[in-house]
């Protein structure tokens, strides 16, 4: 079982598309910047690797959970941060869009609305009680 | 589900009330309410769980045409996001209905209680409310939105909540 959990989750409508995003979300400058806090591969890693998710892992899908992608991405986020390092900037990259592209590989069973539901807001029905 | 445009407001979007069998809760797609059985729910724990299954619901109803009425399928599938995420098949809970079981035994629980839930609802037959969740199950399984991840607990809650706030810089930096 690859690690294609821990997906950050997706905004109604959003299209994923390589290296776009409102430059405010991106480093000082408009620069790139790892996908998540180096600190949060390491906390991601340090899950995976518990017992407890073990246990829980093998509970759901009946197999030990993987999670060397979270450790390599931990030394590519620091080797990054240290050097700038391009190959740790396009293996990071390529890590998390097998991410979303793992969650976004099965087919959806209804169809997205562009909008809310319209009563959502409104007050309820007169013969319904509150 | 603020962030989906659907902000819940307790007074409007949750009532309590006395329900008939052992029905915990439910979601009122007609008028976009939760109900919580107050006659059936037993303490905390369960109250959390059944306000997290029927807000899974709600989640379903505010980001996508879900046909609750005349779709089959469509109902199968929240059904089985909702008993995948909610906590309704966690290991303690099957034990404490004396389903003993393990390896991927969470997956066969969150098929039976969708099968369950689903007939508590509709008058159609047992054969085809599973062959709905069968034919959805691959796919609503494995949709955790709009945590990311199943939320076993509250580590796995807030290290989705994380994400949730770190959204903007993810998607800007992939």
């Amino acid at each position: 079982m690859t690690s294609q959990s821990s997906l950050v989750p997706l905004p109604i409508n959003h299209e994923v598309a390589g290296g776009s995003g409102s430059s405010s979300d991106m480093a000082d400058g408009g620069g790139w910047r790892p996908p998540r806090p180096c600190e949060a591969y390491r906390a991601e890693w340090e899950l995976c690797c518990s017992a407890g998710h073990f246990l829980r892992h093998y509970y759901v899908h009946g197999e030990r959970p993987a999670c060397g992608q979270w450790r390599r991405d931990l030394a590519s986020c620091r080797e990054w941060e240290e050097r700038r390092s391009a190959e740790a900037q396009r293996s990071l990259c390529e890590s998390e869009r097998a991410r979303v592209r793992a969650a976004q590989k099965h087919g959806l069973v209804w169809t997205p609305r562009q909008s809310p539901p319209a009563d959502w807001h409104l007050p309820l029905p007169q013969d319904k009680d509150s | 589900m603020k962030y989906s445009g659907c902000a819940v407001n307790k007074e409007r979007h949750f009532s309590c009330e006395d329900c008939n069998g052992n029905v915990s809760g439910g979601f009122d797609a007609s008028v976009s309410q939760i109900v919580l059985c107050q006659n059936n729910i037993r303490n905390q724990a369960h109250m959390s769980r059944v306000v997290t299954h029927e807000l899974v619901h709600a989640f379903d109803h505010c980001r996508a045409h879900v046909d609750w009425f005349t779709n089959v399928r469509h109902l199968a599938c929240s059904e089985v996001r909702a008993a995948n995420l909610s906590g309704d098949c966690s290991l303690v809970n099957e034990i404490f209905r004396l389903h003993f079981g393990f390896k991927q035994h969470h997956q066969t629980c969150v098929r039976d209680r969708a099968i369950l839930s689903i007939l508590a609802v509709r008058n159609i037959s047992k054969e085809v409310a599973q062959k709905a969740v069968d034919e959805v199950f691959e796919s609503c399984f494995n949709d955790h939105e709009p945590f990311g991840r199943i939320p076993h607990n509250k580590t796995y809650a807030r290290h989705a909540h994380r994400d949730f706030q770190n959204r903007d810089r993810y998607y800007a930096n992939i």
